[in-house]
């Protein structure tokens, strides 16, 4: 697993995540050019992309965005080039505008792109459901269970996708992304990069009206043709076992489904769904044909569950369905193979082989008292210090504060319990201007340098176009630090290392029309509070930037240049206990001796941000010397 | 080629190599024509959150995700992180952890509320998972790293523990081929003397009751 697999010569084998075979296939399929903008369960797919850029002479760019990034691989696949793309669930929405006109338009090279939904909102805002993208653009779709899958299915979307024309989508789950296993390695057959001459009639990707409706009809002729082909593709597989119940089962739920019918000891027939869009009606329909009782394992929302009942209708009336609508299944959360067991069982009738609500109460009579450990800022992060000055700055002010994506997202977690509003990339700075008009306190929007450049562009020109009374915080770490520390807009290097043009935060907001920005340093936690609250109490909209490297990043440069991290100690003699190091500020490195109660800094995770130390109004905190 | 098989819940803190721990794993069974899949945790929970991987070795499940109570063993990185994933671990598996504390912030922030709160100990965690299981290693990885040489290989430490279960499927000399192959060059030798160190180690404190290589 890792690079060396993915550049591994073919035919042979590897142990590899799925991001991994997702790149792998693309490679086999000569892909020239690929765009992202990271986002988990992606980032895998950008980073490995990026990682092994140089070796390759595929085009690469870390888009600033997932529309711009989408735009980028239609306008090579438009020239002909094969391209692809990976988002997130929520990426997908951000680049859907684009993503809806290119179904229109087509494209001329192969155009993958790989969307993945997040059950459990792992690390997503919601647990979005992106199926219905597919039957809603009549973009093909194709959904892989595994690694192995995965890469074949990258393969055979490339192809189809220059047979009809139109991108394709993968769509995995976070299950399915960060699931690792052993992959088939085929031949790289890889053709010189080449620019190609643009052969199109005038007009031939503008979409509206007139053509627009022609395209309409074009691609539901179209639309028609790929679910013929679906009918046979070797990704529906039907493992008939003579029994009168069935499973429908796609993605991650056909997983769990086998292993649930395999801990039941049932062998029902199965068909494994991998193109669920457009489905094989007439594939379906003669597999519910055989059968008396159906049940449908799908995660998120009944979206085959619904196809599924609709055929029936026709194909087998009164066939039992079981799934979502039945209560068997739930539309939240996602699966696991208890579940479906118990699912299963449930809708058969089955006593269930091991009790798993036993072993949970048991489980969680052991646990009491187990302390929670949520997601954190690092030792030595900067949005740490950022939000203790922030929080001395406001002391006393009441205020609002409208918070965006990225790692100070977590502010809202215990034990700092601080932000008010969060709802998607860039968002903080539209819903501040509506508080500003409609609450009595000081509104503070804050959002990361990336997630700036990312969507936050467009709300601040809105806001100093209104005027808006808001101070907007832009916490600046130099990278997109929580998807893994890639570069973004603000450094001099893209994808692979190669060379950028960086932009500058407070260039480009003062040439927008902001001259109020205030500039300070969050570890200079002291030093920062009183700039912070002198801008805090100036009619918006103005700007403070916090600025400081992501620790992950600075710590790994430090490393990569030879240098030493030095680390802090307390000096217990003294150490008078105020807590000052611990008060909203949280640091994972530091702790409290469960003996004398003082303040103990665990050498191994300290990276000597030195903030502590300047909050202790001791002293007490001092360098690690000669240990 | 067929094997027996064999779950392992792993956990630990973001930031403890407990995803190349797997990768090593799962590289050693694709060169010894093993079968192995995992579900592994990426992204947010990164940041010093706790942190899992489902490792799953044979040839019969296709979910990367292990039942509850269907693991082998438990491999935990950090001691209450094996006791967060007690629902996992088959009555009388096989825990192996590291005997290691990183104490949660949250914990932290009660201290300085309730002078008289205490940590969780992993003394208490071996205590509460032992009504689960007899079979229990806590293994002090952090100092066994340092003598070998290096704090960062505490991973290998509890690797090297779990390789010598008979019920592991995966050969040694695979195990350290792939160590090989996943640390770098410099930090070989450093990696393969933290892996044996833990192989010792636990044939002191688990093979007397847990069948063992020899």
């Amino acid at each position: 697993m890792g690079v060396a697999d993915v550049l591994k010569e073919g035919p042979g084998k590897a142990f590899m995540l799925c991001n991994e075979a997702i790149v792998r296939g693309a490679l086999e399929a000569d892909v020239k050019m690929v765009s992202a903008y990271p986002g988990s369960p992606t980032t895998e797919i950008l980073d490995t992309f990026s990682e092994i850029s140089p070796k390759f002479d595929y085009r690469m760019e870390i888009s600033t965005n997932e529309k711009v990034a989408i735009e980028t691989c239609a306008g090579a696949s438009m020239v002909g080039m094969r391209s692809m793309t990976s988002m997130k669930s929520v990426g997908m929405n951000v680049a859907s505008d684009s993503f809806f006109s290119l179904s229109y338009t087509g494209v001329k090279g192969g155009m993958v792109i790989v969307m993945a939904d997040d059950p459990q909102a792992h690390s997503s805002q919601t647990e979005q459901d992106g199926r219905p993208f597919g039957p809603n653009s009549y973009t093909p779709m194709l959904e892989p269970s595994d690694p192995e899958e995965a890469k074949r299915m990258v393969r055979a979307a490339f192809a189809l996708s220059e047979k009809y024309g139109v991108p394709v989508l993968l769509r995995t789950t976070t299950r399915v992304n960060h699931q690792s296993g052993i992959v088939s390695l085929e031949k790289m057959d890889r053709k010189p990069f080449a620019k190609l001459a643009w052969d199109h009639p005038p007009g031939r990707f503008v979409t509206v009206a007139e053509s627009a409706r022609n395209f309409k009809h074009a691609l539901l002729e179209r639309t028609k043709k790929i679910e013929e082909e679906f009918e046979s593709s070797e990704f529906n597989r039907i493992v008939d076992a003579g029994s009168d119940v069935g499973i429908i089962a796609s993605g991650a739920g056909y997983n769990y489904a086998v292993d649930a019918a395999s801990i039941l000891g049932i062998k029902p027939s199965i068909l494994k769904l991998g193109t669920t869009y457009p489905l094989p009606k007439g594939l379906i329909a003669g597999f519910l044909k055989k059968l008396k009782t159906v049940i449908i394992v799908e995660e998120l929302s009944p979206y085959l569950e619904l196809y599924v009942t609709a055929i029936a209708k026709d194909a087998n009336p009164a066939i039992k369905i079981y799934g979502k609508w039945s209560g068997h299944f739930s539309e939240a959360l996602e699966y696991n193979p208890n579940l479906v067991v118990e699912g299963l069982a449930k809708a058969l009738g089955l006593k269930m082989p091991v009790e798993y609500g036993a072993i949970l109460a048991k489980a969680k009579e052991l646990k009491a008292g187990l302390p929670d450990r949520w997601p954190t800022f690092c030792p030595g992060c900067p949005h740490r210090a950022t939000l203790h000055a922030l929080l001395d700055a406001t002391r006393g002010m009441k205020h609002i504060l409208s918070t965006d994506i990225g790692c100070y997202s977590m502010s809202f977690l215990d034990p700092l319990r601080y932000g008010d509003s969060l709802l998607s990339m860039g968002a903080c700075l539209g819903v501040a201007a509506g508080m500003q008009y409609a609450a009595q306190e000081k509104v503070i929007a804050m959002i990361g340098d990336s997630t700036f450049w990312h969507a936050g562009m467009p709300g601040l020109v809105n806001a100093i176009h209104h005027g808006d009374d808001l101070t907007l915080v832009i916490l600046d770490n130099e990278v997109t630090a929580m998807t893994g520390q890639q570069p973004n807009p603000g450094r001099d290097y893209n994808a692979g290392g190669q060379a950028a043009k960086p932009l500058v935060l407070e260039e480009v907001i003062k040439a927008m029309g902001i001259t109020d920005i205030t500039i300070v340093d969050p570890y200079q936690v002291k030093a920062a509070v009183s700039p912070m609250r002198e801008a805090l109490t100036r009619k918006g909209p103005n700007i403070i930037i916090s600025r400081r490297a992501c620790a992950l990043y600075a710590d790994r440069n430090k490393r990569k240049r030879g240098e030493v991290i030095d680390t802090n100690k307390v000096d217990t003699e003294v150490c008078k206990r105020p807590y000052s190091c611990v008060r909203s500020f949280y640091c994972p490195a530091i702790s409290i001796d469960d003996g004398d109660r003082k303040a103990f800094i665990t050498k191994e995770l300290c990276d000597r941000c030195d903030v502590c130390a300047k909050l202790c109004p001791y002293g007490s905190i001092k360098r690690r010397e000669g240990e | 080629m067929s094997q027996k098989e064999f779950s392992v819940y792993m956990s630990g803190v973001g930031g403890q190599g407990l995803v190349l721990l797997s990768n090593i794993m799962g590289a050693a069974c694709a060169a010894s024509g093993i079968r192995a899949l995992t579900g592994e945790q990426h992204g947010l929970s990164q940041r010093s959150g706790s942190i899992n991987v489902h490792m799953r070795i044979g040839e019969g499940m296709a979910s990367p995700l292990i039942p509850i109570g269907g693991a082998d063993a438990q491999l935990a990185l950090e001691a209450l992180e094996a006791l967060r994933y007690v629902e996992y671990l088959k009555p009388g598996g096989v825990v192996m952890m590291n005997s290691r504390i990183q104490h949660p912030v949250v914990e932290t922030a009660a201290h300085v509320k309730d002078k008289t709160a205490k940590y969780m100990s992993a003394e208490v965690v071996k205590e509460r998972m032992s009504q689960v299981t007899d079979k229990i290693a806590l293994i002090d990885a952090l100092s066994i790293a340092n003598q070998a040489g290096n704090p960062l290989t505490e991973n290998m430490v509890m690797l090297g523990a779990i390789s010598t279960l008979e019920a592991f499927p995966v050969p040694e000399e695979a195990l350290k081929q792939s160590v090989r192959d996943h640390v770098p060059p410099k930090a070989v030798d450093v990696n393969l003397k933290a892996f044996d160190m833990g192989r010792k180690v636990a044939y002191d404190l688990l093979c007397n009751i847990v069948k063992c290589r020899q």
